[in-house]
């Protein structure tokens, strides 16, 4: 027996971006989108935002608390291509520019319910100390020119972090 | 045929005694398996860790296999290397596991070991890093002729796996 044609799912997603812990920067801001295989389109909701910009809190555990809406929907005919949010945040630096201080992506989770999820940021890093040097210096870092890249596995070879 | 989606991420490792680490990791079937979509291998890129001691990688995976039988379950085998300023790598060990039978998301941590050599070889990986590799990658998945290893443990990789099957009650497999 075989099933009628291609069958289509929903997908709903909703939930927030609630707070950061990085110990040596202040005055954050973040960006959330979703990478998605070719399967896959939105619905409702929106793909991409940029949150606030928020400063350390006083107390012992230093929290950047954004508490920034996630609600989006997608429609997808096939598992594969399975939605990540890749988030990107961004501080000023030393001279007052705006540097990226972390890339993070993690998948969707895949069963219903409520789910706490604590992702790993990281930034890539020039591979000559001279570069490194200038990068500091001129308040340019190395920066992905699409973000997106942080959710695919192909090419990572080549960067350093 | 039968459908299994493998969704998840190589988050990281821990316990290495070096620091800056890249891994590179393969998916390996049997024969009845067949690969829809998705790449069944890939390397990591190199972290260093500023905070904490665990190097994070976040790697995506997400396979998409077919299947006529259970023979040859996919494994995971996974060799992390780690890569010094001058850009040379040394070996910090081999690992590899099962992938997860239950839909669902799993929390798995694999070991990982490196092969010893003899006592020269080891005073020259101490002085001049190096060391002993393994000639066919197919022993870090498989049991056989591992006797004549000497090994020693490396660290600990934890990722994070999510599994989906499709179509196994057809065949009389309850999941």
């Amino acid at each position: 027996m075989a099933a009628g044609g291609p069958s289509v799912f929903l997908l709903m997603v909703n939930g927030q971006v609630e707070s950061a812990q990085f110990p040596e920067f202040d005055n954050l801001y973040c960006k959330y989108c979703f990478v998605y295989g070719q399967d896959w389109a939105p619905t409702a909701g929106l793909e991409e935002g940029i949150s606030q910009i928020t400063s350390k809190s006083r107390d012992a555990c230093h929290a950047l608390v954004w508490n920034f809406p996630i609600d989006i929907t997608f429609k997808s005919t096939n598992p594969f291509g399975w939605p990540q949010i890749v988030l990107s945040v961004y501080g000023p630096d030393v001279f007052g520019n705006d540097v990226v201080r972390g890339y993070g992506a993690v998948h969707v989770p895949f069963s219903p319910g409520r789910h706490k999820r604590t992702i790993p940021m990281f930034v890539p890093e020039s591979t000559s100390k001279l570069q490194k040097f200038t990068s500091w210096f001129m308040g340019r870092r190395p920066e992905y020119t699409d973000p997106k890249v942080v959710a695919q596995g192909e090419g990572r070879e080549a960067q350093p972090s | 045929m039968a459908e299994v989606h493998v969704i998840g991420q190589i988050m990281g490792a821990t316990g290495f005694s070096e620091s800056s680490l890249f891994c590179k990791w393969g998916v390996h079937t049997g024969a009845a398996w067949k690969l829809l979509s998705g790449i069944r291998e890939g390397q990591t890129q190199v972290d260093t860790p500023q905070v904490g001691d665990m190097a994070y990688w976040s790697h995506p995976i997400d396979l998409h296999f077919a299947t006529k039988g259970l023979q040859g379950w996919p494994r995971l085998h996974l060799q992390v290397w780690s890569q010094d300023s001058f850009g040379r790598c040394q070996l910090a060990g081999y690992g590899f596991c099962h992938v997860p039978s239950s839909p669902g998301t799993h929390q798995l941590t694999c070991p990982t070991w490196r092969p010893l050599g003899s006592w020269r070889e080891q005073l020259a990986r101490a002085f001049v890093g190096g060391g002993p590799q393994l000639l066919h990658g197919d022993t870090i998945y498989s049991g056989a002729d591992r006797y004549r290893l000497h090994t020693a443990a490396g660290g600990t990789v934890h990722l994070e796996i999510g599994l989906l099957l499709r179509h196994f009650d057809r065949y009389g497999v309850e999941c």
